[in-house]
């Protein structure tokens, strides 16, 4: 027995020193890369070649004291040494742009959102497997650690599939680039040269660790290592998320350049660089749309499960996956406008111009697309919850409110999507009287559509709380008080929001956007504070029946695919606004786009290759959850009774 | 709808008032004909509220709405409904059994209503097809952007103005400082009817003799405005000027919330300067006949000009400090 005990001891000492040394070695090339970066990327980051350098220092005469030009940051306005070559002055040659019989642009847009598709997915998808993980390692009911252990299991074999897909359209990208443009592509890459090699290397270290962590499951299932494996999932997603914020700071740059000159020569600076006006909003936006969308893709994968499930026990476990992504999904989704609205902010105060083309101006319309999708998201989530109601004993009590539910949802969205900018006739315009509709025109501004999306949003929060409540009946002491007490929270709430979007008109501007802040705590504090409230409630409470998983309306998992692509849709379309408002330039106001493409599509183009790349994306998407299900085809057929919710298992073990 | 007014100023919110009014009069009604033994059924009362709010978007707001809005809103008022009559199972399966039984055929009426239908459908598909294909005589959509994008900087009589931080010269407190907070405490008041809080005040009251500084500037800005601009922005700075329904579409409304109550005092000042002839390629046409008045005024006549506009609106231009 002792004997046992210490080779079993033995073992554990190897796997974890084994573990160490593959995390240090997985974490050297940062390390290694950090020196350079302290110095700003090695020698002249976007200086001309090392051959021209010496041909330079050959003609000139030794001894010579060199000048070194002193620029002036574009953004930062603190002066540095000129270290890179001005960004090239692009002519509509095919020495810039080189081309095939078709719009370069188009390839690129195609190939760039695949990747940023498949991408977003990859990273997201670790970032819930570490939640569900060790939601499954704390949880004291065996049964459902196990389901929880399984769930993470099951989400790390899709994405899987899907990082590799991520790498070869990565490559695909950056062939793209290399040969449509070029020299777009070669100032970009001197200026960010040092980092794009962590970038590179990073990638290798996220591909080490999610195939460690994913073949390590079934060894590391227990124990100490079990905490080691669910540490990794915390590594793996460092590691995912420093490389996003990479990427990011490429997009960053181009939207608003900072760290060179206003010829586009580097200025010595990495970190000006990477951390330019727009890089944290668009970091902070990037994380949250990715776990939403990620969270999307994973339900919709469930509910593609349950509706071509044959039996109960793969439809229990199904629902119950779907689930648990749609809630990890839209708990990421609701604080998401409000990054947005802090994203937008920042662009209106780095540049009037942007923010004008955006919100009011040329891309105006694509932003009342976008709020009709944000809208579809919550209403959809509402819908879903809805639905899931009715699997519960109990539900019922709340289903005869919904009307009331629907209504403010919808008043929510109709203010939120009346444009600013109305589409209409000649003939139409002028029985208006005018451009602006004297009662619709006060919904087309940002004060009423503030309004409008924090009411969805509350009234979102409260369908949660009523999910929450489904099958339970608060028993403590002061339920009543704390009923009266929710209640009356979401009420005044609610009030709060109308009376700032209505004060918001007789206001000046920047007391207005202060005063979301009130607006926006009001509906944080519903989330929060109504949550914690109700769960506290329910700490002692009654159950009515059990949850009947896998007895929900097949119209929930529509909606769970519709969610889905709807957030497809929409990060589809916000890229594409987002990229667009550069108007004709490749990095703005720095290096101008001369390719006979530097124009913005009509709505209907846009909306066609964006409808393009969803049907693509979901297309591949089918076959990595083909991919997925092919382990699963081979599980026998159970001989027991199956049991509701239990999980199905696994055909040969992970 | 002449007996019941929209009444300005409250229009927003009186009108969904009114949606949230009538919506609860059709719950209480439904409810006591329900506990009366005769509800209406889940079918009628989904179409007849979707019908309901049609109506009253057509013919209840004024002026009235563009199709382009009201198909939108449709749209919307649909999927709420649909969101409610299939809420639960139950509600569902009572929203699809009229459907049901005229597809099963279950009676001779039935019957007889899925024949119709069956004629009927294809007929007005047929029709629809027809109408699209005729040509029509209307004046197309213009999907018109109201807001250009201004440039980063602009160059007015020989100078350069960097539109992100130039500040107009002439919004000044006493001291002669610029003081966006002393400058908007003396606009007119929304809340009172676009009235000056105090007309014998020379702080207050541009035109009182003794006016001094910033309310002097706004005077000046005044004439400015009454010798050039109201001809086609209109004496109220509504945009119905005495030439204005010469144009198409009219000039700007800068009472209305959404033009100059949105944007920085430098956006107005650059646009002014520049003119429709003056405004960026992207998103052509934008159809502005304004002339491009740095040809006819100054660089600080404009400044004042556009400083009497905000305070006559009573509006605030954007800042972001």
């Amino acid at each position: 027995m002792g004997r046992l005990k210490s080779r079993q001891a033995g073992k554990k000492f190897l796997a974890v020193t084994g573990l160490f040394a593959m995390g240090v070695m997985l974490l050297l090339p940062i390390f290694v890369a950090l020196p350079a970066l302290a110095g700003g990327g090695g020698p002249a980051a976007g200086g001309p070649p090392a051959d021209v350098i010496a041909s330079q220092e050959a003609e000139g005469v030794e001894g010579e004291e060199v000048k070194v030009e002193i620029g002036r940051d574009v953004y930062y306005k603190t002066e540095g040494p000129v270290v890179g070559a001005s960004a090239p002055k692009t002519a509509d040659t095919e020495e810039f742009y080189p081309r095939y019989n078709f719009e370069s642009r188009v390839l690129l847009w195609v190939a760039n959102q695949q990747h940023l598709y498949y991408g977003s997915f990859v990273l997201a998808v670790p970032i819930f497997c570490m939640c569900i993980e060790f939601a499954g390692l704390v949880s004291k009911d065996k049964a459902m650690a196990k389901k929880y252990d399984q769930l993470a299991y099951d989400f790390v074999k899709i994405s899987l599939t899907a990082y590799s897909l991520t790498a070869i359209l990565g490559g695909i990208l950056i062939f793209t680039f290399l040969t449509l443009y070029p020299a777009f592509f070669g100032y970009l890459s001197s200026i960010f040269r040092p980092v794009m090699h962590i970038y590179a290397l990073m990638f290798v270290a996220e591909s080490g660790t999610l195939y460690i962590y994913y073949y390590g499951w079934d060894k590391m299932k227990d124990g100490l290592l079990k905490w080691l494996h669910c540490s990794m999932s915390v590594v793996l997603n460092v590691i995912g998320t420093v490389l996003m914020f990479l990427a990011n700071s490429w997009i960053g740059f181009m939207m608003s350049p900072a760290g060179v000159d206003e010829q586009g020569r580097f200025l010595g600076n990495i970190w000006h660089v990477l951390h330019t006006a727009l890089w944290n909003p668009l970091n902070v936006h990037r994380i949250l749309g990715n776990m939403a969308f990620g969270g999307g893709v994973v339900a919709a994968y469930a509910a593609y499960r349950f509706l071509s499930a044959k039996n109960d026990e793969e439809r229990a476990h199904y629902d119950w996956m779907g689930y648990i992504a749609m809630s990890l999904g839209v708990a990421f989704l609701i604080p998401l406008p409000f990054a947005g609205y802090w994203l937008m902010r920042e662009v209106y105060a780095y540049r009037q111009q942007m923010g004008i083309t955006l919100m009011g101006g040329l891309l105006a319309w694509l932003f009342i697309i976008q709020a009709t999708m944000i809208g579809i998201l919550f209403l959809t989530t509402n819908y879903y919850l809805w639905q899931a109601l009715g699997r519960m004993t109990g539900g019922e009590r709340f289903q005869r409110y919904i009307k009331y539910f629907v209504f403010i949802l919808v008043v929510g969205l109709l203010v939120f999507i009346t444009p600013h900018t109305i589409v209409m006739t000649p003939a139409e315009l002028k029985a208006m009287g005018g451009q602006q509709h004297p009662v619709l025109g006060n919904y087309g501004v940002m004060s009423a559509k503030n309004g409008g999306i924090n009411a969805i949003i509350m009234t979102t929060i409260a369908s949660f709380i009523w999910y929450q409540r489904g099958n339970r009946v608060p028993a403590v002491k002061w339920a009543k008080f704390g009923n009266i007490f929710l209640i009356t929270f979401f009420v005044v709430a609610h009030l709060n929001n109308i009376w700032v979007a209505c004060y918001g008109y007789f206001i000046p501007a920047n007391v207005r956007i202060g005063l979301s802040v009130p607006q926006v705590a009001g509906t944080l504090s519903c989330l929060f504070f109504g949550s914690a409230l109700n769960l506290a409630m329910l700490s002692k409470s009654r159950e009515l029946g059990p949850i009947r998983w896998g007895q929900i309306a097949p119209r929930s998992q529509y909606a769970l695919i519709m969610l889905a692509t709807a957030f497809t849709w929409m990060m589809g379309l916000m890229g594409y606004i987002r990229s667009s408002v550069r108007l004709f330039w490749h990095v703005n106001e720095i290096m101008r786009d001369n390719s006979p493409w530097a124009y913005t599509h009509t709505i209907g183009f846009g909306a066609n290759v964006i409808s393009f790349n969803v049907l693509f994306f979901w297309i591949t998407i089918l076959f990595v959850f083909w991919l997925g299900a092919l382990g699963a085809k081979k599980a026998p057929v159970p001989a027991t009774q199956p049991v509701p919710g239990a999980a199905p298992q696994p055909a040969t073990g992970h | 709808m002449t007996w019941l007014k929209l009444v300005e100023g409250y229009m927003p919110m009186q009108m969904i008032s009114e949606l949230a009014g009538s919506i609860l009069v059709f719950a209480l009604v439904n409810w006591a004909l329900n506990r009366a033994g005769m509800g209406i059924p889940k079918f009628w009362a989904g179409i007849g509220v979707w019908i309901y709010i049609q109506l009253y978007l057509k013919y209840r707001i004024y002026p009235p709405i563009p199709f382009s809005v009201r198909a939108i809103y449709g749209t919307v008022s649909g999927c709420g409904i649909f969101m409610w009559v299939s809420g639960s199972e139950g509600e569902w399966q009572e929203f699809k059994r009229p459907i049901l039984n005229v597809m099963d055929g279950i009676s001779g009426f039935h019957k007889g209503l899925r024949t119709a239908a069956l004629i009927v459908i294809p007929l007005a598909l047929g029709g629809f097809a027809y109408n699209s294909f005729l040509p029509s005589f209307e004046e197309p959509i213009e999907l018109r952007t109201v807001h250009p994008a201004p440039p980063a900087t602009t160059k007015v009589h020989g100078k350069t103005f960097v539109l992100q931080v130039v500040e107009n010269p002439y919004r000044v407190n006493n001291d002669g400082k610029y003081d966006q907070a002393y400058t908007d405490a003396r606009i007119v008041e929304q809340s009172m009817g676009r009235l000056m809080k105090d007309v014998n005040d020379p702080n207050y009251n541009p035109w009182d003799p003794n006016a001094e500084g910033y309310t002097k500037y706004v005077r000046e800005g005044g004439e400015i405005f009454f010798q050039n601009c109201h001809f086609c922005h209109g004496d109220n700075l509504n945009g119905r000027g005495l030439w204005a329904y010469a144009f198409n579409p009219i000039p700007a409304n800068f009472t209305d919330a959404g033009t100059i109550a949105q944007l920085q005092e430098t956006f107005v000042f650059w646009r002014v300067s520049k003119g429709g002839i003056g405004l960026p390629g992207e998103g052509f046409p934008w159809a502005s006949v304004m002339p491009p008045w740095e040809q006819h005024l100054t660089v600080d006549e404009i400044w004042k000009v556009v400083m009497f506009e905000y305070w006559h609106t009573g509006y605030y231009p954007r800042t972001w400090d």
